[in-house]
């Protein structure tokens, strides 16, 4: 398994949250900027040659806010310049205040088959306050155009002045639209954001609030038919995403465009966040990677173990010993004598006990060196 | 016989904290151009980071000056540096030794102050000659007629025509510098006599082995000459002897009546005590100086390597401050929750504070310090008695027949607006009212006997936020008293942490164990189990708190670029909990084992 990653830095406007590579209001930039995308992704295409890559995504930003010729564009692109397997998963990122009728055509032509769509939450107040540019009937009619399709429905957590009711009502309005997966996150602060001033004045609800509402939203994904199979990613049976589980997996991905990030050939490297940079270093043939990281083995087998705790498919032995010629009970002998009672095993697997997934920093800081 | 130099003069400098004894020190280097203004770092005497950031001395400092007087003559100066503090008495005694004369500096907005008086009464046990100074001239508050007669009152020394300085601004200092030349006499001993030479410091130079602070008393040495200290059996070779300009500077001798130092490739910083007095290793027979006063600590508290394995850097790092602080006393520990480390004896909190910070600077090394304790007498039923300062070292309570505390005379001196709260303060700390006197209108001094173990719990920080700051405090030990005390033991998650012990007073261990759990309760972080906090008095459980179980400890989302990202915030979770030590099941961050000293919650 191996994904592609398309970055597409635009949007209308800024969440109060958002700490991705994004350009409110540069629109008239997406020209040149996907001028030079396509350009990148024949670079790497020379490159990844020998590869056949299963999933494409598309993120930002808000990709459903520039001219969908431009995804389509990329995607034709993409089907020259790499290997797809056959039934590809391709997904989309889109914004309910962004979509029409005809753009969902085209990306349909395109050859994408699963929407993410940003809810964040139902109640229309908390939209405005995380600067979103939708509504919650914004996103009932995004629903409607997307009927029958798999779309994924994204819902935070840890809003100011969120209640247990609201997040029922944020819940039950993504099921009730038809979506048959649905990623339920904790708000993350990051500093430099907007909300991070609410933050540092105690206006977020704190971890133990966000855990109540949690533990409350899963049961209430349970009870409609979502099962958890990753931290904060529930989907009905056979629709979970391939792309995401793929990093879970410690797959190789290629990320493509401002800020992407990759993993692959035993690297993990990053795209430039400047948007000059980025547009100067492609036209003049190179890539625009500026960090990079080989991962030595040591390494490679705690971030094995660090994702897979983080899915409730776990550790599997086998897989671990097939990537690392050795046992992973052994390798990590002292750690998981000192955690084995946060875990169920089940034949060859070992994962977290569901009460324990979400605090398993605790455990993981366990497997760490030094 | 050969008479000493007569145009030299050792002498020191004693002052309360504060009243500018560094800046004087500083000023006289400057006009006896030992250094250029240019050059000047402020509190050039003050050498260690800790002395600059705290404005404090702790550690004695020699140097060197030679000043040109109106007589026309050219003297020679040894000052020696002093701290001000009442923990550093043991220091200013070894000063004093090697000095004739000392100026007593005191501030003129602020008169005589109590830690002032146990070092003047020090220096004239020493028959030292006293010149008083007036500091902070300069500024508006400045009483020079109060602070003179106070001068007169409470010690008894004439203040007329005594300097009056602003060491701030260089005024009159040149006063000082004649005084000394008048005042204080050049130092007695035959410079042709057989050697005799008072070590008041020392410390290790890498290169240079151990380097021994001298005064001469009776005669002259030089380099190749052999030498011993009087009470060990070791000899040497000197191969440096120099003078203190305030660096290090090779001289080709040292002569009786002068503060050098002597370095002689000594390398075992145990053969050589300070106090002790090195004579010539042919003549065996000298008759050691008279050596210092043994001073016994009060205060005492267990340091422990926060790494098991730095144990032995631990041990080195000790016996390296030992040599340069004598006062300091320590012997091995073991604690089921800490390991190995030492119990140290400490003049004072301060002291502590500062030995504390030094080994963790100066070595570089990462410690935990438990809470400080005292040493309790404690009478067994089978009519044995015996001193404890750890309190997992006291019997159980069935072989104790009873205990006595340590008790002091404290003298608080304050304006009188604190009184009532000063007094409160007091009553709360089992003290004993004993007097009260009105040394003039703004300034009163309440006696009182207090148990040490009271004070070094928070006496110093209440009393200070009680009255703002204006009291100060000082005092002595005064003996032992019966007491009813008991052992309280905290328990983490069921299990005693023997380094969190306390000897409390019976009165006392209610609201203590209370306190303390509510403070540890918020000092322990949250793990995936729930910690239960208790205090327990034999085996009985008084008081109980509640470390919750950690509810969210997870990276909401975790794609492709999360990764790196990811595995960064764990590394630093990680290193956080380096900084805490597993006792038992419980991870205890180091600096808990100080909360006990905490009375309120932040």
């Amino acid at each position: 398994m191996a994904g592609i990653y398309l970055h597409i830095p635009f949007c209308k406007h800024k969440c109060t949250y958002c700490d991705f590579t994004s350009f409110p209001d540069r629109l008239s930039f997406a020209e040149a900027y996907m001028a030079c995308l396509y350009k990148e992704i024949e670079l790497r295409g020379k490159q990844l040659e020998s590869y056949t890559f299963d999933t494409v995504y598309f993120g930002g930003g808000t990709p459903s806010v520039i001219d969908p010729k431009y995804i389509y564009g990329a995607m034709k692109q993409i089907k020259k310049c790499f290997h797809l397997a056959k039934n590809p998963e391709i997904t989309i990122e889109m914004n309910p205040g962004t979509v029409s009728e005809q753009k969902i055509a085209l990306y349909k032509k395109a050859g994408i088959d699963r929407f993410s769509v940003g809810l964040q939450t139902a109640i229309d107040e908390q939209l405005k306050n995380l600067g979103r540019i939708h509504t919650a009937r914004d996103f009932v009619y995004t629903c409607g155009l997307l009927k029958g399709e798999n779309f994924s429905a994204d819902v935070m957590l840890g809003l100011k002045g969120q209640t247990k009711e609201d997040v029922f009502k944020t819940i039950e309005l993504a099921s009730r639209c038809g979506a048959k997966h649905i990623s339920m996150y904790a708000l993350t602060p990051e500093d430099g954001t907007p909300i991070y001033t609410d933050y540092l004045n105690g206006e977020l609800p704190d971890g133990d609030e966000v855990r109540e509402l949690y533990d409350y939203g899963y049961s209430l994904l349970k009870e409609r038919g979502y099962h958890r199979y990753e931290v904060s990613n529930f989907a009905k049976k056979g629709f979970e995403s391939r792309h995401n589980l793929n990093y879970w997996q410690r797959g190789e991905y290629i990320g493509l465009g401002i800020s992407a990030s990759s993993f692959i050939c035993g690297k993990r490297f990053s795209n430039t966040f400047d948007l000059d940079e980025y547009i100067k270093c492609v036209l003049s043939g190179f890539l625009p990677v500026v960090e990079s990281e080989n991962v030595e083995k040591e390494d490679a087998k705690f971030e094995f173990v660090m994702l897979a705790l983080r899915t409730v498919y776990g550790i599997s032995a086998h897989k671990y010993a097939e990537s690392f010629g050795s046992d992973w009970k052994s390798d990590f002998a002292d750690a998981y004598q000192k955690t084995r009672m946060y875990f169920e095993e089940d034949g060859d697997v070992t994962r977290i006990k569901d009460e324990y997934l979400y605090v398993q920093n605790q455990i993981l800081t366990e497997y760490m060196n030094g | 016989m050969a008479k000493p130099n007569r145009n030299l003069r050792n002498f020191c400098i004693i002052a309360h904290i504060d009243h500018g004894k560094s800046t004087i020190a500083d000023r006289i280097m400057e006009l006896t151009g030992q250094v250029s203004k240019r050059d000047m770092e402020e509190q050039l005497l003050d050498s260690m980071d800790i002395e600059r950031e705290r404005g404090i001395t702790i550690k004695l400092a020699p140097v060197r000056m030679y000043y040109t007087a109106l007589d026309g003559q050219e003297y020679e100066f040894n000052l020696i540096d002093t701290p001000g503090h009442v923990d550093f008495t043991y220091e200013v005694s070894r000063s004093l030794a090697a000095c004739e004369g000392a100026l007593l500096v005191v501030d003129a907005t602020q008169g005589v102050e109590a830690q002032t008086l146990a070092n003047v009464y020090l220096a004239l046990e020493n028959d030292l000659e006293i010149i008083p100074v007036i500091n902070k001239i300069d500024l508006q508050s400045a009483r020079i007629d109060e602070a003179k007669q106070e001068i007169e009152d409470v010690i008894g020394l004439d203040c007329e025509g005594c300097p009056c300085v602003s060491a701030k601004e260089g005024t009159n200092i040149r006063d000082i510098l004649e005084a000394v030349v008048k005042q204080i006499p050049p130092p007695e001993g035959d410079t042709e006599a057989p050697l005799k030479a008072l070590i008041f410091d020392s410390y290790y130079d890498n290169y240079k082995g151990v380097i021994l602070f001298v005064r001469l008393k009776d005669g002259t040495v030089k380099v190749g000459d052999k030498i011993k200290a009087a009470l060990s059996d070791k000899t040497y070779e000197v191969t440096e002897v120099g003078a203190f300009a305030p660096f290090l500077q090779p001289k080709e001798s040292l002569q009786a009546g002068e503060v050098g130092y002597i370095a002689a490739s000594i390398k075992s910083i145990e053969d050589v005590a300070v106090g002790d007095t090195v004579i010539f290793a042919d003549k065996p027979e000298t008759p050691p100086l008279p050596g210092y006063k043994k001073v016994q600590p009060v205060v005492f508290c267990g340091i422990y390597p926060l790494d098991g394995s730095k144990f032995l850097d631990l041990k080195e790092a000790i016996l390296k401050l030992k040599l340069n602080d004598a006062s300091l006393v320590f012997e091995p520990d073991n604690s089921v929750a800490l390991g190995f480390g030492f119990r140290c004896g400490f003049l004072g909190l301060l002291h502590m504070e500062i030995i504390q910070e030094r080994i963790e600077r100066e070595f570089n090394l990462d410690i935990i310090t438990t809470a400080p304790s005292v040493s309790y007498l404690v009478h067994k039923t089978d009519g044995t008695s015996f001193y404890v300062d750890n309190p997992s070292h006291l019997p159980s309570p069935s072989d104790i027949d009873y205990m006595e505390e340590p008790i002091v005379k404290a003298e608080i001196y304050s304006p009188p607006d604190y009184l009532g709260s000063i007094m409160d303060l007091c009553q709360d700390k089992r003290g004993v009212f004993k007097d009260m006197t009105y040394l003039d209108a703004r300034r009163v001094k309440l006696e009182y006997r207090l148990p040490l173990n009271e004070i070094v719990y928070d006496f110093f920080d209440e009393l200070k936020s009680r009255t703002r700051g204006y009291a100060s405090f000082d005092y002595e030990i005064a003996g032992y008293e019966r007491s009813k005390l008991v052992r309280m033991d905290i328990l983490l998650n069921g299990e005693i942490c023997d380094a969190l012990s306390i000897i409390v007073h019976e009165d006392r261990a209610y609201p203590r164990g209370r306190t303390l759990c509510e403070n540890l309760k918020d000092a322990i972080p949250r793990q995936l189990f729930e910690i239960p906090v208790q205090a327990a008095i034999g085996g009985k459980i008084i008081a109980r708190e509640t470390v919750k179980a950690v509810r969210k400890d997870v990276l909401a989302k975790c794609y492709g670029g999360d990764i790196t990202r990811k595995k960064k915030l764990l590394e630093k979770q990680k290193e956080g909990k380096k900084r805490m030590r597993q006792i038992g099941t419980v991870q205890v961050p180091s600096e808990v084992f100080m909360q006990i000293l905490k009375t309120n919650k932040d």
